[in-house]
Parts: structure tokens; C-alpha cells; sequence
């Protein structure tokens, strides 16, 4: 049994964890709805974008979907873009996301893929410590600038590199794997394909092929459509990225609020212990004074 | 009343713009567009350039890199990566961008392959029409 002075000690040292993670629950909600404005923000513009996709493939018909980005990659290895966070303390976020990895790869290796054949791209330095323990190739390691402020631009720009990578020859499918938010308390990991880009643009054709044909289109169908499909998925990391950190910090909220609850708990019983532990001390004492007093007399 | 159209300006980070116009011009690739109220359907790309548009009181102007215009029921809808008012562009910084594409426009560099060179002296031509589209709007504001 620990002594009052031990207890007493833990009780202040657990007050302090406590206010440790209140305090980040408090800056991971700030940033939390933070991300949260800037993916509703960032809505319109996604979905104008995917909008135009359709129509355009609409216009075009089959035989738009005869490009580069739309076939599958003459190389034999396949590429993915992980998405993890920086830092640790986010529940099992990072954790989450390496098993939906794992899983990922026990499929592809049934599919005839080895692990050796997959590159990665890496957001996040827990993702890039995983990869590395594991022995994955880690392909690029996206450091600069760091994935919390990320804009706009710099998602381009990585859009852009995969786009080139893929176009390079070097590899026959290039997938997404992220955090997809759903609600506050629910997000997924998912892998998602990103290139080639068949899928998405198909779907456009049975929607709306009829209303889209009589539309002037300046300069062309073909060149607007080519200069589209690298906003399109410039559109996609962004949002990817975007839920990935939407995802993180709604995680390291809620497990820095189980922390500082747990804490609470736990001051509250060592509390009791304390208390009791020196009720019984003075009582002792009390019998002790008493039961001298009665030798003496 | 003069006939208007809605006009949204939309980027990746917000709404910039969304109210009504008498008139539009737009930078379309292939040359500088009006659109007017009633226009027919239309999609063209945009280079990035100079965007005015006039509310019925005023002319306003606006600095757009690219992307997108859809006309579609009386609305023109601008989707640009990046949008910029007047106000917000950065005189000093679109300088040094043209300054620095112009230096690299410069036929002195040995170091690189054709295809490099290619890709490289592109960029730096499209760095070089951002930052004088840039300035342009700015000095047009003024």
C-alpha cells in the first residue's frame, strides 16, 4: 500500500497529465473545425469540377476515354499515396490506417503483386516511420511543407507529380490510401484508385448525355477536356488530404478527451485512497496518544 | 433594367465571388470573351489573365490563374485554382516572378537536356504571363 506521501504525489502528477490533455483536446477541436471550413469551402469547386468531367465525357463519348490517364500504366508496379499524420497522440488513427495497409497488401500479394513492386508516396512521418519498419519501398517522403498547412497549390503539385510518375511508364495503377471522414465519430481508412481514370468519367455517360451535347465549347471538346483532367485530380488529393486531417484531429480530439476523462477518474479514486489512507493515520495516532495517556495513569 | 447574369467565382479554397453582372469578360485561352446575359451554354478554358465584370454600378476587375468558365442557365460559373482582387496581389512578388522567369527565359543555360529545356523554358513562360497578368490587373485597378 502506497503512503499518503506517494499518494499525494501521484494525485498532483496525474492533475498535471490532465491538464496536458485538456489543453490539446482543446487546440485539436480548434484545428479541428478548422479543416472542417476549409472542406466545406472547398466543396463547390469539387463538385463543379467532377460536374464538368461528366458533361465533357458525355460530349466526347467512348472514345475520350482513350488517353493516357485512362489506361492502364505500361510499367508493372503499382504506386500509393499514403496519407498519415505527423505526429502521434490521435488514437488509433495511424494504427487504423497500417491495418487497412495490411490488408491492402495480403490482397494485392493473392492478386500476384509482391510487396517489392509497390512504391509508396508518403504524407506523414508515422506513415514513412511504418513503411520503413516494415521494409516497403518508400518511394517519396513528402515533407515539405508540412501536411497541417497544406494549400491548394502544394496538393497540385503532388497531384501533379503522381500524374507524372504514372505517365513515366513506371507504373500500371496508382492508388489513394486515406482517411475518408465521415462524421465526427466515424472515419475509415480506405484505398481508393486514383489512376487511370476510367471509372469516375464513366459514370458520367449515362447521366447526362443529352443535355450537355448543344453546348458551345471553346476551344474544343478535347483540349478543354485535357486541361481538365489534371484539375479533376489535382481536386482529389486535395480533398483526400483535407479528410485526412479533418479524420486526424477529430481522433486526437476524442482521444485526448477519453485521456483527460480517464484522469478525472483516476484523481477521483486516488482521491478516496488519500482521504482514507489519512483518516486511518490520525486515528492511529489518536489511539496511540490515548492509549499512552492511559499507561501513564 | 438592364438584363444580368449570375456570376460565381469558385476556387478551390472558398467562393470568391457569387452576385449578378450586366457583363463578363473573360480570359479564354484563345483570346480575351465577353459573356452577356442570355449567353448559350458554353464551356471554354481560361488562361490566366484578367477577368472583369461590370455589376450595373461598376467595373470590377479580378486576377485569375487558369481554369475554367461554364455558362449554363443565365449563370457563368469561373473555376479557378487561384483568384486574386487588386488589392490582394502581391506587386513586389509578381515582380520578382517576372524578373526570375525572365532570367530563365535567358538562352545561356547548358546544363540541361533538350526535353528539359523544353519543359523548363514552358514553365518559365507561363511563371512570366502570371506575373505580368498579375501586374496588369493591379496597374488596370489603380
Amino acid at each position: 500500500m502506497a503512503s499518503v506521501k506517494e499518494l499525494r504525489l501521484r494525485i498532483k502528477s496525474v492533475g498535471n497529465i490532465k491538464q496536458i490533455t485538456r489543453a490539446m483536446e482543446m487546440v485539436a477541436s480548434t484545428k479541428l473545425r478548422r479543416f472542417q471550413d476549409r472542406a466545406v469551402s472547398s466543396r463547390p469547386y469539387a463538385e463543379e469540377i467532377a460536374g464538368l468531367v461528366q458533361g465533357l465525357a458525355a460530349v466526347l463519348g467512348p472514345e475520350a476515354l482513350d488517353r493516357p490517364l485512362f489506361n492502364v500504366g505500361s510499367g508493372e508496379k503499382i504506386c500509393v499515396l499514403l496519407v498519415s499524420s505527423d505526429r502521434g497522440l490521435c488514437g488509433a488513427y495511424n494504427t487504423n490506417l497500417f491495418s487497412e495497409l495490411e490488408r491492402w497488401l495480403v490482397v494485392q500479394k493473392s492478386a500476384g503483386v509482391e510487396e517489392q513492386d509497390i512504391d509508396f508516396f508518403v504524407y506523414g512521418r508515422k506513415g514513412f516511420q511504418y513503411l520503413s519498419k516494415r521494409g516497403l519501398n518508400v518511394e517519396t517522403f513528402l515533407v515539405e511543407p508540412p501536411l497541417e498547412s497544406i494549400d491548394f497549390s502544394q496538393a497540385a503539385a503532388t497531384s501533379n507529380r503522381l500524374v507524372e510518375a504514372f505517365l513515366s511508364g513506371a507504373y500500371k495503377r496508382v492508388e489513394l490510401l486515406y482517411t475518408s471522414f465521415e462524421t465526427m465519430v466515424r472515419y475509415v481508412p480506405r484505398v481508393v484508385p486514383f489512376l487511370p481514370v476510367e471509372d469516375q468519367a464513366s459514370e458520367g455517360d449515362q447521366e447526362d448525355s443529352g443535355g450537355a451535347s448543344d453546348v458551345i465549347l471553346e476551344p474544343d471538346a478535347e483540349t478543354i477536356f485535357d486541361s481538365l483532367i489534371p484539375r479533376y485530380l489535382e481536386v482529389r488529393i486535395f480533398n483526400a488530404l483535407l479528410e485526412s486531417l479533418t479524420s486526424e484531429y477529430a481522433s486526437r480530439r476524442a482521444s485526448m478527451k477519453a485521456a483527460t476523462d480517464a484522469a478525472t477518474d483516476m484523481q477521483g479514486a486516488l482521491k478516496g485512497q488519500y482521504n482514507r489512507l489519512r483518516q486511518e493515520s490520525i486515528t492511529m495516532e489518536l489511539l496511540d496518544l490515548v492509549g499512552g495517556v492511559e499507561a501513564l495513569k | 433594367m438592364a438584363q444580368e447574369l449570375t456570376l460565381r467565382v469558385i476556387t478551390p479554397e472558398k467562393v470568391l465571388i457569387d452576385t449578378t453582372a450586366t457583363s463578363v469578360q473573360v480570359p479564354a485561352t484563345d483570346g480575351s470573351m465577353g459573356v452577356f446575359p442570355r449567353h448559350a451554354a458554353m464551356i471554354a478554358a481560361l488562361g490566366p489573365g484578367h477577368l472583369t465584370f461590370n455589376d450595373g454600378k461598376q467595373s470590377h476587375d479580378l486576377f485569375v490563374a487558369g481554369g475554367f468558365a461554364e455558362v449554363h442557365d443565365n449563370t457563368l460559373r469561373i473555376l479557378t485554382p487561384a483568384g486574386e482582387e487588386p488589392s490582394e496581389i502581391d506587386e513586389e512578388r509578381a515582380k520578382e516572378a517576372e524578373v526570375r522567369a525572365r532570367a530563365r527565359l535567358k538562352p545561356s543555360r547548358t546544363d540541361m537536356t533538350a526535353d528539359e529545356a523544353r519543359i523548363d523554358i514552358a514553365r518559365a513562360n507561363a511563371a512570366l504571363h502570371r506575373a505580368l497578368m498579375r501586374l496588369k490587373v493591379k496597374g488596370h485597378a489603380r
